[in-house]
């Protein structure tokens, strides 16, 4: 009986013994060969910071594809890259502790943060979608985002800093007025080159057979160009999308908490003294 | 295919009120497609018809126009996040195939009864279908509204069926679900065959992707976008090799609908999950009331019953007119909770400030 009683004190929610001296880990997580940069720079400081470890993880997702001679240059990049990140953390006094996995990011994260290790949160590469990631893993799961990759991750129409707030409204909206005359025109020319030759037109683009084409690339054409002349219409004239868009843009993922698979009992043999 | 039809095709001159009504119809269709998913051309057809197009041009030029607008359409939500290009995809093959079969159907139905019997045989499909699934869908759409809920209340069947696992399994990312492969095919089958049929599948298609499939209305409504842009793609080609496409009807139409399509497609991100069944289902029943009026002209014709002449053509224009009616209280729908959610969202971002 004085067993039972001993075992009723345990709650499920307490972490055992072994589980508090156990370090925590930072889970950086990519799927090409070399890590970025940016992404062991922000794990060695935030561990450093919080002192945690990192567990830097390549997932090899594309198993079949990467054989022979692109599966040994994977191996080379992930062995070259896991060497970085030690020389990295060492200067941090960070412990790097290095995994190679196969198959898909979601379950090997969701599998990872499952087993003994005790993985704080998860930082994903470039190239990795965060919801694929979340949708699978108990923990917090963060992109880092680069500023210094080159002029295409520049803003290039603006100066925040000079304009304020409103900023990116004035100048998106000065854009889409540019694109709707541009495109304005480019429809305007293409509906009235027809209609000012309908006769022709209308005889060639009847004829059937391979003239089929004409009618079929002419309704493409106008998709394009009158579908791009249409959205930045009504985007000129202020009306875009619901803030909220984003919202339901991630909308699965919040269904998606309902299918993560419950934390996997722990049935390592532990000691119970009852005084 | 039997190579071009070698007669000559009256093809209608064009003025300001062919222009006009084409343009309209073209932007409220289209603002009900983008909304929908589909649905916005019903109207076209029988439309260009009274203008006195022929009855295989007027069927052809509405093709021609409705992918490209589904096209645009797509694009427009796929940037909101809401198109699952796969589930499209593979739903938009199969519903080809659907097409092929319900002409098939078509064509025996035709060889039999007759041009009468073929269009009565469309038409009682049509209030079929548009009552069984239009009074469910609108059913669901106020049990949501009343309950205030954002999840879908008739989703049990699709839980079912998503806990099957036979090969092969599809994984859908943005529906967020897998399914076998074995339960969409029916329903794209379908909603090719009632796109041959009535010559909107998405009366079948979205209400199948919710409750068989088990897809949201937003994610569904989006996604039949593709499906209709790969079966008008086929249907077009076809139509086009037999050279029945007006392009001057064509481009008329995509003028107005693809301003209406990118109306819908922002209205979609303002309203609730239930909007969409809510619009659906009313425009579904009120064109089932509209064919319902068309049924007795068919079955004088077959003289299974008589009627003046009067009468059937009183009728004729009242299934007419309540159609467009259908149409305009669809659109009217849309555009009033698009701008209370705008008026709205203004008010809140003042308030912010």
């Amino acid at each position: 009986m004085p067993n039972k009683s001993a075992a009723c004190h345990l709650s499920p929610h307490k972490p055992t013994p072994a589980r508090v001296n156990e370090p925590s880990y930072i889970m950086a997580v990519t799927r090409n060969g070399h890590m970025s940069e940016y992404v062991m720079e922000y794990a060695v400081t935030v561990a450093q910071r919080l002192g945690y470890a990192i567990l830097a993880v390549h997932v090899d997702t594309l198993p079949l594809f990467n054989r022979g001679r692109r599966g040994r240059l994977f191996a080379a990049a992930m062995q070259e890259s896991a060497a970085l990140l030690i020389a990295k953390a060492r200067h941090q006094e960070v412990v790097v502790e290095h995994l190679g996995e196969i198959g898909k990011i979601g379950d090997v994260v969701g599998r990872l943060c499952r087993s003994n290790k005790r993985i704080e949160f998860v930082v994903i590469d470039k190239g990795i979608r965060q919801e694929e990631v979340a949708r699978l893993a108990p923990v917090p799961v963060f992109s880092v985002k680069n500023t210094q990759q080159g002029l295409f991750n520049r803003p290039l129409s603006h100066t925040t800093n000079k304009q304020g707030v409103f900023a990116m409204f004035t100048s998106s909206k000065k854009q889409y007025v540019q694109q709707c005359v541009i495109f304005g025109i480019l429809t305007s020319a293409l509906y009235a080159s027809v209609f000012a030759y309908q006769d022709i037109v209308m005889t060639y683009f009847s004829k059937g057979g391979i003239y089929a084409v004409l009618p079929v690339a002419t309704v493409f054409a106008v998709s394009y160009f009158h579908g791009n002349f249409t959205s930045s219409f009504w985007s000129a004239l202020g009306i875009e999308a619901a803030r909220k868009s984003s919202a339901q843009h991630v909308a699965p993922e919040k269904q998606a908490t309902n299918t993560v698979k419950a934390p996997r009992p722990d049935t390592r043999p532990r000691l119970q003294i009852n005084v | 295919m039997h190579g071009p039809i070698g007669e000559v095709i009256q093809f209608i001159d064009l003025n300001v009120y062919t222009i006009t009504f084409l343009f309209l119809v073209g932007f409220i269709g289209g603002l009900v497609s983008g909304f929908i998913g589909s649905g916005g051309a019903f109207v076209l057809t029988p439309g260009m018809m009274s203008l006195g197009v022929p009855g295989t041009v007027a069927v052809a030029s509405n093709m021609c126009h409705k992918f490209p607008k589904a096209l645009v359409g797509a694009i427009k939500r796929y940037k909101y996040g809401q198109v699952d290009i796969k589930l499209g995809l593979i739903m938009g093959i199969f519903a080809e195939l659907g097409v092929q079969v319900g002409i098939m159907i078509q064509k025996r139905i035709l060889d039999t009864w007759g041009q009468a019997g073929s269009n009565l045989y469309v038409s009682l499909i049509f209030v079929l279908v548009l009552v069984t699934v239009g009074s469910f869908v609108m059913r669901d759409a106020m049990r949501m509204r009343r309950s205030r809920t954002e999840t879908d209340s008739g989703m049990n069947l699709a839980k079912r069926l998503q806990r099957i696992e036979l090969w092969p399994m599809l994984e859908l990312k943005v529906a967020n679900l897998r399914i076998s492969m074995w339960f969409l095919i029916p329903v794209a089958l379908a909603t090719g065959m009632l796109a041959a049929t009535i010559a909107v599948g998405g009366f079948i298609g979205v209400p199948g992707l919710m409750y068989i499939i088990g897809v949201t209305s937003i994610v569904a409504s989006a996604t039949e976008l593709v499906v209709a842009f790969v079966m008008g793609l086929g249907g077009t080609l076809i139509w086009a090799y037999y050279g029945m496409v007006d392009i001057r009807l064509v481009l008329i139409i995509l003028a107005g609908s693809l301003f209406g399509v990118q109306l819908g497609a922002i209205g979609t991100t303002y309203v609730k999950d239930y909007m969409i069944k809510y619009v659906m289902a009313l425009i579904m029943l009120i064109v089932a009331v509209s064919r319902f009026l068309a049924l007795p002209k068919y079955l004088n014709e077959l003289h299974l019953i008589s009627l003046s002449d009067l009468m059937v053509g009183i009728m004729n224009k009242m299934s007419f007119g309540i159609m467009c009616l259908a149409l305009l209280i669809g659109a009217t729908i849309i555009l009033t909770s698009l701008f209370k959610a705008r008026r709205l969202e203004r008010a809140a971002g003042t308030n912010i400030f």
